[in-house]
């Protein structure tokens, strides 16, 4: 192509190695196939325009996750979903949530296809925080630099997110191996 | 601790954000608690299953294309000053100055470093990688001084294998290891001890990618010795405060396994 400059080449070669991974969780977020893939170029639109202010050495992954977030939020699936879906107030309170083993069985024995419902299902401020664990693999740290909480809000939101797939799994499952009266 | 208290804490095993002083203290514990440890495992067995199933979604060819096309057609837009210079770390800087870094670099035989990928700057990161390291509460996320423990935590972790050495009888000890990102790849960072001083071993796949033009190398930094060489197609990075001498044996250990 024409004579690209250095800090675009540099960028390609950190950013395209991600283009799956941008793209799995803007659809996870958007749930519809052309809007993630809007959100997917813009995403790395907005990101070859501020490389300048990226700071080399800093977690490249996690900016340009945080710029497709952000990028989300402000589009109109993400405003609606922001409107729709208030975090719990009391989220400190989940910390510490404590999972139930049959519960927890529930989520490990589930199919693919009920876990993706599920997850579907998730409230957006527990689905991007369960994805960007489990899914993204990502360090608490960065997860919160991605959102811009404190590590002890992505901890508490993780358990919480957790907590309410395991109890969507295990209502699916027969009563039997349910248990509802807390833990023992 | 009771296992309530473990319980709540689970989560943090599961995540791989556990300190090592409680990591070792947990492993004690579910040695002979079944409870916590097939809570534990399940816990494991569920974040694996929600792995699998969130990685759901690939990018068409045809949006791998739009993006490229969107990053080319931005970066040369920039390139011929279309974009306000203030927003272009190329057209920032003025002609002269471009001119005369041009000269600089001719002067000093650089063109080895022409190659842009080739940063100079990629060791000094290492040298950061292994100081954040240091600096965190949870510096190995496999607690282990023994090879056998540490090699096989790797497995599906990193995109490689690799050897470790017999210390025994040697001045150094293994750590433990973690998993570590440079230039998005991941590899291997192993931590190994000697005396009081901490060494990081980082193990690499080699490629032009990782920025660093030697093929092996030692640098008497200001404050951390550092020493690089390949083996087998694995780029090895050591990092430490400890002397060259140290860290050339160390490395002697490392070049034993290829």
């Amino acid at each position: 192509m024409q004579p690209a400059n250095d800090s675009q080449q540099e960028f390609e070669s950190l950013a395209l190695p991600l283009l799956d991974a941008l793209y799995n969780f803007a659809r996870w977020l958007s749930h519809d196939q052309s809007e993630a893939e809007d959100l997917v170029q813009e995403t790395f639109a907005k990101a070859l325009r501020g490389f300048s202010s990226f700071a080399p050495g800093t977690d490249f992954r996690a900016w340009m996750f945080r710029i497709l977030r952000n990028t989300f939020l402000t589009s109109r699936t993400g405003l609606q979903a922001k409107l729709t879906v208030p975090l719990d107030p009391d989220e400190e309170a989940a910390a510490g949530v404590t999972w139930e083993t049959p519960e927890t069985l529930a989520v490990a024995s589930a199919t693919r296809e009920a876990l993706q419902q599920a997850l579907s299902e998730l409230p957006l401020a527990y689905r991007e925080v369960v994805l960007l664990c489990d899914v993204e693999e990502m360090k608490y740290a960065e997860i919160a630099e991605v959102l811009s909480v404190p590590i002890g809000t992505v901890m508490s939101r993780l358990a919480r997110g957790r907590k309410l797939l395991r109890q969507m799994l295990a209502s699916q499952r027969p009563a039997v191996i349910r248990k509802v009266d807390g833990r023992r | 601790m009771s296992c309530r208290e473990w319980q709540d804490r689970l989560q943090g095993y599961v995540d791989a954000e556990m300190p090592p002083q409680e990591m070792e203290a947990f492993r004690a514990h579910v040695a002979h608690c079944p409870d916590c440890a097939s809570a534990a495992l399940s816990l494991m067995e569920a974040k694996g299953a929600l792995r699998r199933a969130g990685r759901r979604y690939e990018a068409s060819p045809e949006l791998r294309a739009r993006v490229i096309a969107t990053v080319r057609q931005a970066g040369s837009d920039e390139a011929a000053g279309k974009l306000r210079p203030s927003s272009s770390r190329v057209i920032a800087w003025p002609r002269w100055a471009m001119a005369a870094a041009a000269v600089l670099l001719l002067a000093a035989g650089l063109f080895f470093f022409a190659d842009r990928s080739q940063r100079p700057n990629s060791l000094a990161e290492f040298a950061d990688l292994h100081v954040a390291t240091l600096a965190s509460a949870n510096p190995v996320e496999v607690v282990s001084t023994d090879r056998h423990t540490v090699k096989p935590w790797f497995q599906g972790r990193i995109p490689f294998t690799f050897d470790l050495p017999e210390l025994q009888g040697s001045p150094f000890t293994l750590d433990g290891g973690r998993v570590a990102y440079f230039h998005q790849e991941p590899g291997a960072h192993l931590i190994f001890s000697y005396q009081k001083h901490m060494i990081s071993a980082f193990i690499f796949r080699d490629s032009p990618q990782l920025g660093i033009a030697q093929a092996s190398f030692s640098n008497r930094g200001t404050s951390f010795n550092l020493q690089t060489w390949t083996q087998g197609g694995l780029r090895y990075v050591l990092v430490s405060d400890v002397n060259a001498a140290t860290l050339q044996n160390l490395a002697a250990l490392l070049q034993q396994h290829p």
